[in-house]
């Protein structure tokens, strides 16, 4: 057991799965050398054929991992910027959902997408883009967001196992937290949520950096208004049960995302919450979104995307 | 390289099953017997067989979209019952039923086709490093057309194809328009292949209508492949003497064509081509010729009878549903 951060928890992930298979590789632009340090040291051990930069060819990039995933390797692709998997998005997205299901569901396409993403850095929008719910909006394609140091290598080595695409946005706001990360191969399953913090009042759902807001505005409610906090750490497969079990108890629900209002996850959700558990509702679902304005750099991100103030907000307005 | 006796029987044989095909095609799609569209292949079969006679069943390939991959698949030895039962939503179809007009044999590693023009290029670069990291000599059959190599994607996979030197061959079938675009407003040069200089590619122009020297190109190209010398870049003219998709109009630019420009194309149909040179050089009689006609013929009827007598697929939405992700 180390305390790594959750950019040594993810490189963590990579070197045991490198080493387990031989099938795995990574690819992408300068991750030799490393923008991020995710792939720090991965060349030395494992050489330049698995740790594999290209041109900044986004789609030639992309296709290394395509063309490979269909002869059998088990490629992660590495995007860089979330903002910058748009340049390949018809293979990322509509090629690569597709892929599997039109042509019979006979042969699978095993490959990990992974970028980071998130306000925090005051970068601006093609650099602070959230894209977990654009690639949640495409069938075929499993997205899953890392929270935790533990939880990040546990995700990628589930992402790298299994036999569909996986997109694993991180989010830069976060990387550098610490956490306790085990050196066992344990896997953290996709399509389960984690419940951070149990509360009968109030559910909030949260995630990656705006999980860390809001398990802080549930500790300064404490005494006040008992908040749950759950995880949902997988968009696709989207762990609902967990959720309904949550509303069983609070019959009170916000959803904190971090992407955009129009057409995000959270509306997807919130719509889902009303079709199947209007009942158990004692209030409308509020949402806490990114308003629809591209992402602002500079000082204004702090204000503009969700934050703890907004969280708190949200979570007073619907106990009213 | 020149072509033995056999070899040229193989092109000539194959050539006349692509010309069966595509007519049956064309016929089903005028019947009302066939999903979606049909982009007629007339005229320009020739690339298509000479690239893929000779491949074997571990080189990938992704053929061209005109005559929706059949000339290709044929040459390269897929079963065509399994797509036309996919083209008219069988059960039995390679796909399922469900993928329409896209295609998928995994196995004889032709993996898919995608609606986008120029969706080959980015697999091409990932097929070709796993044959390279493999090193067992497969090679990467990269067909498509002129317009294909307006996508930034073309220009993405020759560079990173010639950088390490993979195993790609760049088959490019210029037939001189996209759609109804002439490609002297589309294209810079009178060689699409020029584009392959920049690369430091080897290229070559080859008469796209001659199906011999498709072939001979083609076996030059992938021998170079197979021993590790990298990419090449084959442009074969060829031409399209119908429309681009049936039941569009038959324009070059915004003008219609005209019958006598169709009828100076169909004087260049490389079966045409093809059958004076097999006579002339004694590779096949009449008599030989008219039998490979009744086989074609043969076939076409079993492809069609297959297709014909399978169930429509009509799966229920829960089975469609559970079959989006992979076990």
């Amino acid at each position: 057991m180390a305390e790594l951060t959750l950019v040594e928890a993810i490189n963590l992930a990579y070197a045991e799965e490198l080493r387990r298979d031989d099938k795995v590789f990574l690819v992408g632009q300068d991750i030799r050398g490393g923008i991020f340090p995710h792939t720090m040291g991965l060349v030395q051990e494992f050489g330049p054929d698995r740790i594999v930069d290209t041109p900044i060819a986004e789609s030639g990039m992309f296709g290394v991992a395509f063309g490979a995933a269909q002869e059998g390797f088990r490629p992660v692709v590495d995007f860089m910027f979330g903002g910058f998997s748009y340049v390949t998005f018809s293979e990322a997205s509509v090629t690569t959902g597709q892929y599997y299901f039109l042509h019979g569901s006979q042969h699978p396409l095993p490959l990990v997408m992974t970028a980071a993403v998130g306000t925090g850095m005051r970068l601006a929008n093609d650099h602070a883009m959230s894209i977990h719910g654009t690639f949640a909006h495409h069938p075929g394609i499993k997205v899953a967001m890392p929270s935790t140091p533990y939880d990040a290598k546990g995700l990628m080595k589930a992402a790298i196992r299994d036999n569909n695409p996986v997109m694993i946005p991180w989010h830069m706001g976060i990387m550098q937290e610490r956490g306790e990360v085990p050196d066992d191969d344990y896997i953290v399953p996709l399509g389960k949520a984690d419940v951070k913090l149990a509360g009968s009042d109030v559910t909030v759902l949260a995630n990656s950096m705006q999980l860390k807001h809001a398990l802080a505005v549930a500790k300064k409610l404490e005494g006040e208004i008992d908040v749950e906090v759950i995880d949902p750490r997988s968009f696709v497969p989207f762990d609902m049960e967990t959720l309904l079990i949550s509303l069983e108890k609070t019959n009170r629900l916000v959803i904190i995302d971090e992407d955009w209002e129009s057409g995000g996850f959270a509306a997807t959700l919130s719509a889902r919450v009303m079709e199947q558990a209007f009942d158990l509702l004692d209030a409308p679902v509020i949402r806490v979104t990114m308003a629809n304005m591209p992402v602002p750099g500079g000082y204004m991100e702090e204000y503009v995307a969700p934050n703890p103030t907004k969280i708190e907000a949200a979570i007073r307005q619907v106990c009213a | 390289m020149s072509l033995n006796k056999e070899q040229m029987r193989t092109l000539y044989r194959n050539l006349v099953r692509a010309d069966h095909m595509n007519n049956m095609m064309y016929q089903r799609m005028l019947q009302g017997k066939l999903i979606g569209f049909y982009h007629p292949s007339d005229g320009a079969i020739a690339p298509g067989v000479g690239a893929c006679s000779f491949l074997n069943e571990d080189d990938n390939l992704s053929p061209h979209h005109r005559g929706h991959g059949i000339t290709h698949m044929l040459s390269k030895g897929i079963d065509i019952r399994y797509y036309l039962a996919e083209h008219t939503g069988k059960d039995t179809g390679c796909c399922g039923g469900r993928s329409a007009f896209h295609f998928s044999f995994p196995k004889q590693k032709v993996y898919m086709m995608s609606g986008f023009i120029g969706y080959n290029f980015a697999p091409s670069v990932g097929w070709g490093w796993a044959a390279k990291r493999r090193n067992q000599g497969q090679v990467v059959m990269n067909c498509s057309g002129d317009g294909s190599y307006g996508q930034g994607r073309a220009h993405e996979a020759m560079l990173m194809a010639m950088n390490w030197r993979l195993p790609i061959i760049f088959f490019c079938e210029n037939n001189g328009m996209a759609i109804h675009s002439e490609i002297s407003d589309m294209h810079p040069t009178e060689d699409v292949s020029s584009l392959a200089q920049g690369y430091g590619m080897p290229a070559m122009v080859i008469d796209g209508q001659d199906v011999f020297a498709c072939a001979e190109a083609a076996m030059a190209a992938i021998e170079r492949a197979r021993n590790g010398k990298g990419p090449t870049f084959i442009e074969a003219k060829t031409l399209r003497i119908k429309e681009h998709d049936m039941g569009t109009p038959d324009l070059k630019g915004w003008e219609a064509r005209t019958e006598e420009e169709r009828e100076e194309l169909k004087q260049r149909d490389p079966l045409v081509l093809a059958t004076a040179r097999v006579l002339a050089e004694g590779i096949l009689s009449q008599a030989d010729i008219d039998q490979l006609h009744e086989q074609a013929s043969a076939e076409v009827q079993e492809i069609e009878d297959f297709a014909d007598n399978s169930e429509i697929a009509r799966p229920s939405e829960e089975e469609l549903l559970a079959d989006v992700f992979a076990p």
